[in-house]
């Protein structure tokens, strides 16, 4: 966000931010040190030292930007039950610190502790300091993700009610049809996805968007994983596919793991951390389907554009972007790519 | 169209330079939504080279591939004469066979609209990105 317009907003949020605070942890905080995180797509980002006397600590605002019906995000509300519940395990994810209400006048979202790293996916594969952060992604992703799916699905059994829980393929199929544009490539591919799908695997607990991009790294490996709105109950393999998908491997093809190392040290680390069996045949059907929600979250950016809600270079860049992703997507199913 | 300098073409050289030029002094948001515009105008660049042949091509091969399904007649027929799938549109075409490869009427022929659906997905991405483009589908 840039310009006067922008600058104002902030502002404001500054200014309801300080209140809220204040009114959590005392009259004598304050709140300083604002910065604006940039990149962000579906959430405002907003870092900032909440200062108490002497002490200061550093966390991060995240306030809801998308609404629309057809939205693939949970709520901040549940997002942050999540977090909660995460966080209880003892995993690795920015410590929850408390929940925007009503009365704050902030709109929906949380605050959560700032964890110190690099996000940023083309520094994540090149920056000579995270060399040995990317030799151990793929097998640390592997017990991350043999820890979180291990989380009875119970504890979160609010996500049992939304679309992707209870069908994914027909969840985006539904928010693909209500953007209303035609796109051939898509259509092929979703009759592609109707007619092989896996058979049922057991119901887990899992991020949704477990990527390059929504992890924290440091010098020695994973700090901590971001990005909790497309969590729901599903296959593990869903989780897989979504991490091996040809976009997030920023041109390290040959490194099927978000460009970082190979599906065998990411699938040997999660089964000997207690997770099931991998199914590489399901991980390819969900890697496909992987390519088709990439595909329906750039239509929630175009159209984001296109309807004024949104307007920004890089959403306008979205709408054409649709067409990479459904050549990946043809490519994987003609069994061109791997 | 202005018979007058600069064309069309040079018009976005130009601006695209410019664009260019700022994300190359730019850091952080700047530089991205300047790398953005000197991309999005090259994507203009390329359809007004690849749009008009490649809109024509399709407008054939959909004809061809949607004619050939109303001969067929029965279930995986089309409820549509020859005269009407003349005068409809690209956009409309586009509609007809997503519509018949969703309810199932090419799972006979799949190989068929999957064809016609890569070719136009090819086409979409040299306008968007040809380098994303594996090199045997960047000059077919």
């Amino acid at each position: 966000m840039s310009g006067a317009g922008g600058q104002a907003v902030i502002d404001n949020i500054v200014s309801k931010l300080s209140v809220a605070a204040r009114r959590r942890f005392g009259e004598a905080v304050l709140v300083e040190n604002i910065a604006v995180a940039t990149l962000g797509a579906s959430n405002r980002t907003l870092l900032f030292d909440l200062v108490e006397g002497t002490s200061r600590r550093r966390l991060v605002l995240r306030q809801e930007t998308v609404k629309s019906e057809f939205s693939p995000f949970i709520s901040t509300r549940d997002q942050y039950r999540i977090l909660k519940v995460v966080y209880g395990h003892g995993l690795l994810i920015p410590e929850p610190v408390f929940e925007l209400e009503a009365i704050d006048d902030l709109d929906n979202g949380f605050v959560v502790a700032c964890v110190e790293g690099e996000t940023l996916p083309k520094t994540l594969l090149t920056d000579p300091n995270l060399e040995t952060a990317r030799k151990r992604f793929a097998a640390q992703s592997g017990e991350f993700l043999a820890r979180l799916h291990a989380i009875d699905p119970a504890e979160v059994a609010f996500l049992e009610t939304t679309p992707d829980s209870i069908d994914p393929l027909q969840a985006q199929i539904d928010r693909y049809e209500g953007y209303g544009h035609c796109y051939p490539g898509l259509e092929v591919g979703i009759r592609w996805l109707e007619n092989n799908r896996p058979a049922d695997a057991q119901r887990k607990f899992i991020h949704g968007e477990y990527r390059n991009g929504n992890v924290i790294l440091g010098p020695e490996g994973i700090k901590a994983v971001l990005d909790w709105e497309c969590a729901h109950i599903g296959s593990a393999m869903e989780e897989f596919g979504w991490l091996c998908m040809r976009s997030w491997r920023y041109g390290q093809l040959d490194k099927p793991v978000a460009g970082f190392g190979p599906r065998s040290e990411l699938y040997s680390a999660y089964e000997a951390n207690g997770g099931e069996t991998v199914d590489e045949e399901a991980v390819r059907w969900w890697e496909i389907f992987a390519t088709f929600r990439w595909a329906v979250i750039n239509m929630m950016q175009i159209d984001g554009h296109m309807s004024g809600v949104r307007r920004s270079l890089p959403f306008a860049c979205c709408g054409r972007n649709i067409a990479m992703v459904e050549y990946d997507m043809l490519m994987a199913i003609k069994g061109d790519y791997s | 169209m202005s018979q007058d300098n600069p064309d069309i073409q040079e018009i976005l050289t130009t601006v695209k330079e410019f664009a260019e030029g700022v994300a190359g002094r730019s850091s952080g948001a700047e530089r991205y939504d300047a790398l953005c515009a000197a991309f999005l105008m090259g994507v203009l660049q390329r359809e007004l080279n690849l749009g008009g042949q490649q809109d024509d091509d399709q407008l054939a091969a959909l004809r061809g591939l949607l004619s050939e399904q109303s001969e067929q007649g029965g279930s995986a027929g089309l409820d549509l004469t020859e005269v009407e799938l003349t005068e409809m549109a690209l956009p409309e075409l586009y509609q007809v066979f997503s519509k018949n490869v969703r309810e199932g009427r090419y799972d006979h022929d799949w190989q068929s609209a999957f064809d016609f659906a890569f070719k136009q997905v090819v086409d979409k991405v040299k306008v968007t990105n040809p380098e994303h483009l594996e090199v045997e589908h960047r000059e077919s």
